[in-house]
């Protein structure tokens, strides 16, 4: 009988494990609402969640929900029924496991609890461009309205002009308006009110990011994933609100008594691109060598790397454009390395760890300019290799494990030379 | 030398155009994809030049793109670093794909010889304020090509440069009009070069040659055109092996929507007295490639190719990890089936593994 060898990550702290609970419960209560009547969302994670919010509209998320579904190892089945509709494995796992789960005759246990049919997908190409079609095909499927939400590139940097706010702000008032064309009511006073809230939950992980500098750090990105939801689902609630507050008490509590992730904290590591869903236990494989992974990219996506001052609630599509497009997944470059080497300097890293997701456009593309930056800014080196975060099929254990044994014990090698 | 052959020399050795317009001390400027607006570095008295790849494999690039990257825009980047664009005073690219974002990403980092710029377009069309957004980031463009022109661009200038333009884009599709006979008059393989080197060369030159071209071949009739009549679509095709492979196997191309051919001349600008905005709604009135938004209107091009060229059988040449015209190709072959059959091949940019290609397309042809 073969091992298993892939294995959940262990978490350390209670409040993300109330926001996996959250997670279960957001999900359920979307085919709850779509059987009492109420339309459903279908739309991309990086699309302002705050205009849904204040709809009070059950979203789906494209990027959400194959990482529920790879988290739980169902990844690979809907994965291939996508192919199987003649989607090249050349694509996006996300979308092809997304799209396998829009098309499928018949969904497991799992999924059908949280599964609700589209009655309006927005889509976008933030960030990813190329993948911006893929809802159509599910849009054909469902037989259902589809609105198209076009964020320009960043090739500004942080100073976003006002003609590109203005052509994305009216972006978002065309998908406002195209939920009102489909049964929902968008209440304005609601979304300045989530603008509010929006700000509010940044500050607080500004806060949180700042506990997790300190060495031993309180907190890993097996938690810090997990913790980032509320970025990704609940900006502008004041659930995500509440568990920030807790999480940075939380964490306060634990920087007070110096107590770390683990006891004898040597490395600082830094993880960049999709983590494995389905082997979130990777992260803690690293752990034998006192190593930590503290942070990961991912769980800046959707504006974890945003300075909230900028946002006004008396200007709230203004807002979300400008959050939107200045977010460091946003092509072209800039942001998404500076970035890169601020973090590896604020969080104290020792090494990065890059991983190629073979089927993404975007994040591969940064690999070896963030590799450049970080070396020759601080000297801190950074491994790549492949790893499919969300296509279990893909994963290569054996090969996964000998590449993080490799690079980290290089790092303590040089550790012990200083 | 025929007319054909002038072409073919031209195809073959673009540098000879470099070398002519240089001698002046007149700049080129390199450009990649169909939202970069010619007429306006043309308008400021520079060359725009077309940057097309090579099918040698690719070398030091892959040291800085993943392998998951598009072949074609890996190739670009190999070029450039091995200093092959040298003769570039700047490069222009526009936001076609990821690939071509992150070809910007890389040669502004890497590639410290030849400075390159980005147009932002969007990739929703047919929408005001897209085209308000658009015309802000083409005015900055202008500027820019001014500043490293030295030279104004008045309205004048820039209406000649799109008249002269437009009329590349008629000749080039009277010529292709051609291929709508029972016998076409001129062969893919010899249209895709006539157009590959008639986007290379000063328009100024390539208008005689072409009208001196549809002269010539207009009585023509080529040799072997019994066999099925076929539409070629998908990435970029930059090198006639791959519509002569399908030739070889006994196919009729009688259209080719490649954005080194059709989707180059299809359409032309529509009258206006402000040449800017007619430039910018010449690029955002028409959903010609795979990236732009909505898709429905390139499906009823395609219907249209379809009709008006009497075509057998499609089938999308999709360069591996050319992530726009994979899902192009997945979610119009259900509805194209419909009319044609229609075949989708995964093609390297290096042109390696030609013989499995050649017996899916011979048995493509087959059945036809």
């Amino acid at each position: 009988m073969a091992t298993k060898v892939t294995a959940p990550g262990k978490k350390s702290l209670q409040t993300t494990l109330e926001i996996g609970k959250a997670i279960r419960a957001y999900y359920g209560g979307i085919k709850e609402a779509q059987k009492a009547g109420k339309p459903v969302i279908w739309s991309y994670g990086l699309v302002p969640r705050e205009i849904f919010h204040a709809a009070n509209a059950p979203v789906i998320y494209l990027e959400h929900l194959p990482l529920m579904i790879g988290a739980k190892q169902l990844s690979g089945h809907y994965i291939q029924i996508a192919e199987e509709e003649g989607f090249s494995r050349d694509v996006c796992a996300f979308h092809r496991c997304f799209l396998g789960c829009a098309v499928a005759k018949e969904r497991d246990p799992y999924l059908e609890k949280f599964f609700a049919p589209p009655n309006l997908i927005i889509a976008s190409n933030l960030p990813c461009m190329s993948e911006s079609k893929s809802f159509l095909y599910a849009a054909d499927h469902h037989d259902c309205p589809y609105y198209f939400l076009d964020a320009p590139i960043n090739t500004w940097g942080k100073d976003i002009p006002e003609y590109a706010i203005e052509y994305f702000a009216g972006q978002l008032k065309g998908a406002i308006d195209s939920m009102e064309e489909h049964g929902f009511k968008v209440d304005m006073d609601k979304l300045k009110e989530s603008i509010n809230l929006t700000k509010k939950m940044m500050g607080l992980w500004n806060e949180i990011d700042n506990c997790r500098k300190t060495v031993p750090t309180p907190m890993s990105t097996v938690d810090g994933i997990t913790a980032a939801y509320p970025l990704i689902q609940l900006p502008g609630t004041e659930l995500g609100v509440t568990l920030f507050e807790r999480l940075l008490e939380e964490l306060k509590e634990r920087v007070e008594k110096k107590q770390g992730v683990i006891e004898d904290e040597k490395l600082r590591l830094m993880w960049f691109g999709v983590p494995p869903f389905y082997n979130m236990g990777l992260f803690n494989y690293v752990e034998k060598y006192g190593a930590v992974v503290v942070k990961s990219m991912v769980e800046y996506i959707a504006g974890g790397a945003f300075d909230p001052s900028v946002m006004d609630p008396e200007k709230p599509l203004e807002s979300l454009a400008y959050k939107a497009l200045v977010d460091i997944v946003n092509p072209t470059y800039t942001n998404m390395v500076d970035f890169i080497v601020k973090a590896v300097e604020d969080f104290k890293i020792d090494g990065l760890i890059g991983v190629v997701k073979r089927s993404c456009g975007l994040l591969p593309g940064y690999m070896r300019l963030a590799k450049d930056a970080v070396y020759n800014g601080s000297g801190v080196p950074m491994t790549i290799f492949d790893l499919d975060g969300l296509d279990i099929r893909e994963y290569d254990d054996v090969t996964s494990k000998a590449n993080l044994d490799s690079f980290v014990e290089s790092l303590l090698a040089n550790k012990r030379r200083q | 030398m025929g007319t054909l052959e002038t072409m073919k020399d031209i195809f073959n050795n673009p540098n000879k155009i470099i070398e002519e317009w240089k001698k002046d001390g007149k700049k080129v400027v390199g450009h990649r994809c169909m939202y970069v607006p010619e007429e306006i570095i043309h308008a400021a008295g520079m060359l725009p030049y077309p940057t097309f790849g090579t099918p040698e494999p690719i070398k030091k690039a892959d040291s800085y793109f993943q392998p998951c990257a598009c072949e074609f825009v890996r190739n670009l980047f190999d070029l450039a670093l091995d200093k092959k664009f040298g003769f570039l005073d700047s490069m222009v690219l526009c936001n076609t794909c990821d690939a071509v974002r992150h070809l910007y990403n890389m040669w502004d980092t890497y590639v410290d010889s030849v400075p390159c710029y980005m147009v932002n377009n969007p990739q929703k069309m047919y929408d005001e304020s897209g085209f308000k957004f658009y015309r802000m980031e083409l005015e900055k463009f202008k500027k820019l090509m001014e500043d490293l022109s030295g030279n104004k661009i008045t309205d004048e200038s820039l209406k000649k440069s799109i008249e002269l333009y437009d009329e590349t884009r008629r000749l080039l599709k009277e010529l292709n009009d051609l291929r709508k006979r029972d016998i076409p008059a001129i062969s893919g393989s010899e249209f895709l070069r006539t157009s590959m080197a008639s986007m290379l060369m000063p328009k100024e030159n390539a208008n005689p040659l072409l009208r001196k071209l549809i002269d010539e071949v207009k009585n023509r009739e080529i040799k072997n055109a019994d066999g099925p009549r076929i539409l070629l679509t998908g990435s970029i095709i930059d090198n006639p092996t791959l519509i002569e492979l399908v030739e070889d196997m006994g196919g009729v191309v009688v259209v080719d929507d490649l954005c080194t051919s059709a989707k180059y001349f299809w359409y032309t600008t529509k009258p206006n007295n402000d040449p800017m905005d007619a430039i910018v709604r010449f690029n955002l009135e028409r959903t010609l490639c795979a990236c732009a938004h909505p898709s429905e209107d390139r499906y009823d091009y395609l219907q249209g190719l379809i009709r008006e060229f009497n075509i057998d059988g499609i089938i999308y040449f999709n360069i591996k990890y050319c992530h726009p015209f994979v899902y192009e190709s997945a979610i119009f072959r259900k509805k194209l089936e419909e009319e044609v059959p229609t075949l989708t091949l995964e093609v390297d940019h290096s042109l390696s593994g030609l013989g499995q290609l050649k017996t899916r397309v011979q048995a493509f042809i087959e059945m036809l």
